[in-house]
């Protein structure tokens, strides 16, 4: 007797791993806290406590395409993005900061944070240049890893979020 | 010494201007690998920089097709070219020194890293060596 594949069943190939089979919460944050050091500043910590919700909120991001794709999001409220930008110009930093200045440089702590997360991950896999808005949304609750810190006080979130709804469930 | 210093983010081409202008560097920019171009074209032959570091991923023109550009002029070659980038696997590593990058610096750095490596490279201004 002959048995057809209907095509309805989930194969093996179609399983796709998740964020949290990759990478953990602590290797995040000790990405973060090294780009932190390297460039905010050497005395800048930041500490592994939850700070709530961001006062008007913005986020960095870079987006990771491979056998893992997704995100990596940094948030943090726009005063606090705005003092990491003056962290980083140092004596560069002008008197008035630009909106750009502020994308410029959250940016690049995004590009930095999430070119570590990318090569922790399994590879090949490409990199996008960093965007700054709102955050890209949240397509499977089970696709995320993410670290709640605070830098001088105020809070900043990684997320490393999957970029794709979660498969249907197997019949 | 010279050097060319090639990011997207203006932020970053302060931070590393900012290690080699300590270092006793005259330091020049551009924001992606064709403003790099440009800036090489346009510096007679005993003006161009001793080092260039270049970012890998940028708009227009990314660091290793600037690479390949400027390793496929033969009077570029006296030039030592350093990758600065975010892009740490292995593979990417390997691609950037056989497309003929000298060195390869991984962010984020510490001004002590961009300085072990010019060490190593013999670029670091006698001053700075003292």
């Amino acid at each position: 007797m002959t048995t057809l594949d209907s095509g309805e069943r989930r194969r093996g190939s179609d399983t796709r791993p998740l964020i949290t089979e990759l990478i953990d919460e602590g290797t995040v944050e000790s990405i973060a806290q090294e780009a932190w050091i390297s460039l905010v500043g050497e005395d800048e910590v930041l500490v592994p406590l939850p700070g709530g919700p961001a006062t008007d909120p913005v986020s960095s991001w870079v987006d990771v395409v491979g056998p893992w794709t997704g995100s990596v999001v940094l948030t943090t409220g726009r005063r606090t993005a705005e003092e990491l930008t003056r962290a980083l110009l140092r004596e560069h930093s002008p008197a008035v900061l630009e909106e750009e200045d502020v994308a410029d440089a959250f940016g690049e702590i995004a590009n930095v944070v999430g070119g570590n997360v990318k090569a922790a991950l399994p590879g090949p896999s490409g990199l996008s240049l960093p965007d700054v808005g709102s955050a890209p949304a949240l397509r499977n609750p089970a696709d995320l890893c993410r670290v709640e810190l605070q830098w001088r006080g105020e809070p900043v979130s990684i997320s490393v979020q999957g970029a794709l709804p979660p498969l249907p469930a197997p019949r | 010494m010279r050097a060319l210093v090639i990011d997207d983010s203006r932020a970053m081409r302060r931070i590393v201007s900012g290690i080699l202008g300590d270092l006793g560097y005259e330091t020049q920019q551009a924001g992606h690998g064709r403003e790099g171009l440009d800036v090489l074209e346009g510096l007679g032959r005993e003006e161009l920089p001793d080092l260039v570091c270049v970012d890998w991923n940028m708009p227009v023109m990314d660091g290793l097709q600037f690479v390949s550009a400027v390793r496929s002029n033969p009077g570029w070659r006296s030039m030592t070219i350093m990758m600065v980038t975010s892009e740490s696997e292995h593979t990417q590593i390997v691609r950037a020194l056989a497309a003929g990058a000298h060195e390869y610096v991984i962010k984020p750095f510490t001004a002590d890293a961009i300085r072990d490596k010019l060490a190593l490279l013999g670029l670091l201004p006698q001053e700075a060596a003292l």
